[in-house]
């Protein structure tokens, strides 16, 4: 095989194949711990990101978890440009045989619910049960998975906000449509919460969700619900959906700050091993190096070596990181994440961007990490190295 | 030192061989007033001082000299790989110290030929494209590259082992690899630094011959820096350094 400038990269790489198969390894580790971060990230954030763009969610102006009263739905389905509203209460329910096991319980209007939220369906069979049962639920399937639940099955459940045992019926199980639904909801019929509650607390909801005709208008028809109620007994903060989700980010938004320094810290530790890697393989060669510049090799042609030779590294261990990244993440720890905290990633996959960001970044810190060594070999001083033992 | 290295001994610093037959040979190097200092911290130590020297074309010269006397800084001066201090340097025709880094790199590779004592080989490299890595500088394609690197390694006697890794060679082939690498783009000149200085007798014999054949047969001028009065009494010329002086 003929000789060429990249061959004589590749081949120096194996040289001491050990070590460079550490980095390589170390690269992939870093680059599997960066893809997993921003994922995480990412994937946090989904919900957001593919909120419906024609849903509008009212709640309290106070705060989320003070309710309002249930006459608001009335209001809010007269205004122009809404199509159909929906409103649900936070139940808070556990499992008494599982209660580590969190999960939405929703006690929602049964009747509208699933039209507001047409991303989830039920079969009409399902959806006529519920509307008979007034202590009938509707659940996710990985909810349903997850506790070996069925359509038929009873279950009871302990309140925490409204204590006391909750005894439901399984009437059905909704398919999600939409990659941000979770699928680990409980939902149940408010008209069974609020006759059951004490009547000082009946007749109040936890926020209302309208859906409109037209998505443009969300931030205007927001502000006319909040007009409405401004001189009522409480007062109303609607936005789109989006910015409902994204204001429940607000509160970890600490964590998510670290974990993206965590990301870029790792990428970091990646360029430092590699470029240790890159340079302890530059100084082992220097005489090798001399005996190019000797026989008319350029200092730029240095360069190219070390310069590729971190390159190779990078592609090879940004694309291993990748190869063991899709595996661990969506098939290992992202099938897990999404049946066990549906909640907050509901769809854990890594993004496209996220795998072309991990592999440009890869190759890109690689070959700014052998920029020392480079410059190194760039200003090799001939006669010293030649003269150089070992 | 033998009569016969003696009688080739030329004049002194400054003067210009001559042949046995009284026709002045041409000079492919030239030094004139040539110095060269180094700094240790701040104090300067001269290693050639005001050297003048001509060195025939087409001849077989050896450097010899004890340990410091510059015979490695001479070699390298004029082989293009430094610089002198003060000084002109003319080498196949061409002023060194007039030319550029860059400028020295191409002219190093069209003009000169290297062979070193630790052979400098790539271990990564077959012999076969040891010898090709200096065509890489030329414009010649790769079925070309390896046809004249085949050639060479025919010449130094390793066309059976062109696929053969450094370490799969022995001392002695190792040095006809590097001899093939200094060869293969055609130089005008070949310095040795040392050649035999790591090789048992035979092989050492076995090189010094096939650098009398480069020089006869191919008519190369070959400038050999050594230790061996032995590898000495092989060249045609043989010069001798002490402390930055030729005598």
């Amino acid at each position: 095989m003929s000789v060429s400038l990249p061959g004589l990269a590749a081949r120096n790489l194996l040289r001491n194949k050990f070590r460079t198969v550490l980095t390589v390894i170390g690269v992939a580790v870093a680059i599997l711990a960066f893809v997993l971060l921003r994922t995480v990230l990412a994937q946090w954030t989904a919900a957001a990101d593919y909120a419906a763009k024609d849903r509008i969610v009212t709640r309290n102006k106070v705060t989320f978890i003070m309710p309002l009263p249930r006459k608001y739905i009335d209001d809010v389905k007269n205004i122009p440009g809404i199509t159909g509203a929906t409103w649900c209460n936070w139940f808070g329910a556990k499992d008494p045989k599982n209660e580590h096991d969190f999960f939405g319980t929703l006690g929602c209007d049964h009747k509208s619910i699933f039209t507001v939220y047409s991303d989830a369906t039920i079969t009409p069979e399902e959806r006529d049960r519920w509307y008979a049962d007034k202590k009938g639920a509707i659940i996710g399937d990985l909810l349903a998975k997850r506790h070996g639940w069925k359509v038929g099955d009873t279950v009871t459940l302990t309140g925490t906000i409204f204590p006391g045992d909750w005894q439901f019926t399984i009437d059905g199980i909704y398919q999600p449509h939409s990659k941000a639904l979770d699928r680990s909801t409980f939902f149940f019929r408010w008209d069974y919460m609020n006759d059951s509650i004490p009547e000082r607390a009946r007749d109040n909801i936890g926020w209302i969700t309208a859906r409109v005709d037209n998505p443009t208008r969300t931030a205007d028809i927001s502000a006319q619900i909040d007009k409405i109620f401004d001189d009522r007994e409480v007062q109303t903060l609607s936005a789109s959906e989006r910015v409902f989700n994204t204001s429940f980010l607000a509160g970890i938004s600490a964590i998510l700050s670290a974990l993206d320094i965590v990301s870029i810290v790792i990428l970091g530790i990646m360029m430092l091993i590699l470029g240790n890697t890159i340079a302890m393989g530059v100084r082992e060669r220097t005489k090798e190096y001399g005996t190019l510049r000797a026989i008319g090799f350029l200092p730029g042609h240095l360069v190219f070596l070390v310069m590729a030779e971190a390159a190779f590294v990078g592609v090879v261990g940004g694309l291993l990181g990748l190869a063991i990244s899709y595996p661990i993440i969506e098939k290992g720890l992202g099938r897990f994440l999404e049946e066990n905290m549906g909640q907050f990633f509901p769809f854990f996959a890594i993004p496209p961007m996220v795998a072309v960001a991990a592999l440009g970044l890869a190759i890109l810190l690689a070959m700014t990490a052998s920029l020392p060594p480079a410059l190194r070999a760039f200003r090799l001083d001939i006669v010293s190295s030649l003269r150089r033992v070992g | 030192m033998s009569d016969k290295i003696e009688e080739k001994a030329p004049a002194a610093a400054g003067g210009a061989y001559r042949a046995p037959q009284g026709e002045p040979a041409p000079s492919i190097v030239k030094l004139r007033g040539v110095r060269k200092t180094f700094w240790r911290g701040k104090e300067s130590v001269s290693v050639l001082d005001a050297l003048n020297l001509d060195v025939p074309e087409g001849g077989f010269q050896a450097l010899m000299g004890p340990s410091g006397s510059g015979k490695s800084t001479l070699l390298n001066l004029i082989a293009g790989l430094d610089r002198p201090t003060a000084g002109t340097i003319e080498v196949a025709g061409k002023d060194l110290t007039a030319l550029s880094d860059s400028g020295l790199a191409k002219w190093r590779s069209q003009t000169i030929g290297f062979i070193f004592q630790a052979y400098n080989l790539m271990p990564v490299l077959t012999a076969l494209q040891n010898v090709e890595l200096p065509l890489l500088l030329t414009k010649l394609g790769s079925a070309e590259r390896r046809k004249r690197a085949e050639t060479a390694l025919r010449i130094v006697g390793l066309e059976e082992r062109v696929h053969h890794f450094p370490r799969q060679l022995s001392g002695g082939q190792e040095q006809r690899v590097a001899i093939a690498r200094a060869i293969v783009n055609d130089p005008k000149i070949i310095v040795a630094d040392e050649p035999t200085g790591d090789l048992d007798r035979k092989s050492a014999d076995d090189i010094l011959t096939l650098l009398e054949k480069l020089n006869k047969e191919f008519k190369k001028t070959i400038f050999m820096v050594t230790h061996d009065p032995h590898a000495a009494e092989r060249a045609t010329l043989t010069y001798r350094l002490d402390k930055g002086a030729l005598l």
